[in-house]
């Protein structure tokens, strides 16, 4: 029981820090000037084919990561062209869109 | 013979690991963690979840890639009332090494989700789908464990400028291994995607080729409107235990104020499933009556891949009729499997 009672109380304290990180994050990022999602570098043109590709390839199931070094996003687009069916272009072209 | 091609495949992956740490690219280690209370008939359920998976790509072609399962299930001895126990399950869902030789052809070996439909392999993670309880036909076409052991052959066979027709082919052994079962299977799953109505169907077929041989198929649509940040999806399944269907519908408030303001986190969700109970064998995973359940959410995507959900179910059943309660918190992480390895 203590357990149980020390688990819940660990995923609450997480989840509230994570939400007060995150705010203080936002609040920083809208100063910035926004996030990927919201301005995700539209200057490149294959930046901006790469995001339409990551929508109706990838958004058919989930939103796009946050802040991905290119050889993670690397490692992620090899698991997403087994899993997702890529072809080549599309994981080139989403590729330019995570990992500019 | 299996679980040594297994061993073999656990060892290449700690090997890959030290290779990879200096190509291109870099080992990850991703997946999902969950804290989900469940209140169903008045008994409430408490399951905190962690999903790792790890991939580790090596060269151009090749990659290994594993996940495993850590779940707990706390509940109260008389459902409502009594002391608390708790459950503690672990489970290697899979652990695959892939060959990508081209656009068309991905070859596949070791232990895989089983290609049946949509939801097994591709919307399975906590951090993916949009209610908490998997839907009712679940279990159809992906059987024992919802993993395959043998090898699989993937890929999209056609791209043509406004249409591309993918698919999967795989076949199974019967595997008895701790954490490596599955069944002995054939099957796959072809479908059209089409990119600009965003729109795929799909049809899966699996025959099952151990003790009564049976067939399961199914179909599955997916489509996103340009015109709305909505998403629909829905799966049918038959198989000799039973069929039926889901449907879900998700529409995001994005349209009012942009994707990141406090309204367009929300996402309102919907779905409703039926299954009509068939002959089922002792060991299909199927309800066991008919069963109708409608349930509605909402989902909030919090910043830096936090998600919080609640969700409300009404299940119809001759078995007895329940509510269902949902709350879950998900977070999706994704890190560099080596120190020092995104830079």
């Amino acid at each position: 029981m203590n357990f149980t009672v020390a688990l819940r109380t660990t995923f609450l304290a997480l989840f509230l820090t994570a939400v007060g990180v995150a705010a203080q994050n936002s609040a920083s990022q809208s100063k910035a000037g926004g996030s990927k999602s919201s301005s995700p570098q539209t200057g490149n043109a294959e930046s901006a084919q790469g995001e339409r590709l990551f929508q109706t390839q990838c958004g058919r199931c989930h939103t796009p990561p946050e802040d991905l070094s290119p050889r993670e996003a690397k490692a992620v687009l090899r698991q997403m062209r087994v899993r997702a069916n890529l072809t080549a272009e599309d994981e080139r072209l989403i590729l330019k869109y995570l990992a500019p | 013979m299996f679980v040594k091609v297994l061993s073999v495949l656990s060892l290449l992956l700690s090997s890959a690991v030290i290779l990879s740490a200096q190509s291109e690219t870099t080992p990850i280690i991703s997946g999902g963690v969950q804290y989900l209370s469940t209140t169903a008939s008045g008994a409430t359920v408490f399951q905190p979840l962690i999903s790792p998976v790890v991939a580790v790509p090596i060269g151009d072609h090749w990659l290994i890639e594993s996940r495993a399962t850590f779940d707990e299930v706390v509940f109260r001895e008389n459902g409502s009332s009594g002391p608390y126990h708790a459950l503690t399950f672990s489970s290697v869902d899979y652990l695959q090494l892939d060959y990508v030789a081209n656009s068309h052809l991905t070859v596949v070996i070791g232990e895989f989700l089983t290609p049946f439909n949509i939801y097994n392999e591709r919307l399975g993670p906590v951090w993916i789908h949009n209610l908490a309880d998997a839907p009712l036909i679940t279990g159809i076409g992906t059987r024992t464990s919802g993993s395959s052991d043998g090898g699989m052959v993937r890929g999209v066979a056609l791209a043509r400028k406004n249409w591309e027709l993918n698919y999967s082919a795989y076949f199974s052994a019967l595997v008895h291994a701790s954490q490596f079962g599955a069944g002995r299977t054939a099957g796959g799953r072809v479908g059209i995607f089409i990119p600009a109505k965003r729109l795929e169907l799909g049809l899966s077929y699996q025959r099952f080729l151990q003790d009564q041989h049976l067939n399961s198929w199914g179909s599955y649509v997916v489509w996103q409107p340009d015109s709305a940040p909505f998403d629909l999806r829905a799966e049918y399944a038959h198989t000799r235990g039973g069929q039926g269907y889901w449907v879900e519908g998700a529409y995001r408030f994005s349209r009012f104020r942009g994707e990141n303001t406090w309204l367009g986190r929300l996402q309102a969700v919907g779905r409703m499933q039926q299954f009509y109970l068939g002959t089922p064998a002792p060991d299909d995973a199927v309800p066991g009556a008919d069963t109708q359940r409608v349930d509605f959410g909402l989902n909030y995507y919090l910043p830096h891949n936090f998600r919080l959900n609640g969700s409300y179910g009404r299940q119809f059943s001759s078995l007895g009729n329940s509510n269902i309660w949902n709350i879950q918190i998900t977070y999706r992480f994704l890190f560099p499997l080596i120190p020092g390895g995104s830079q």
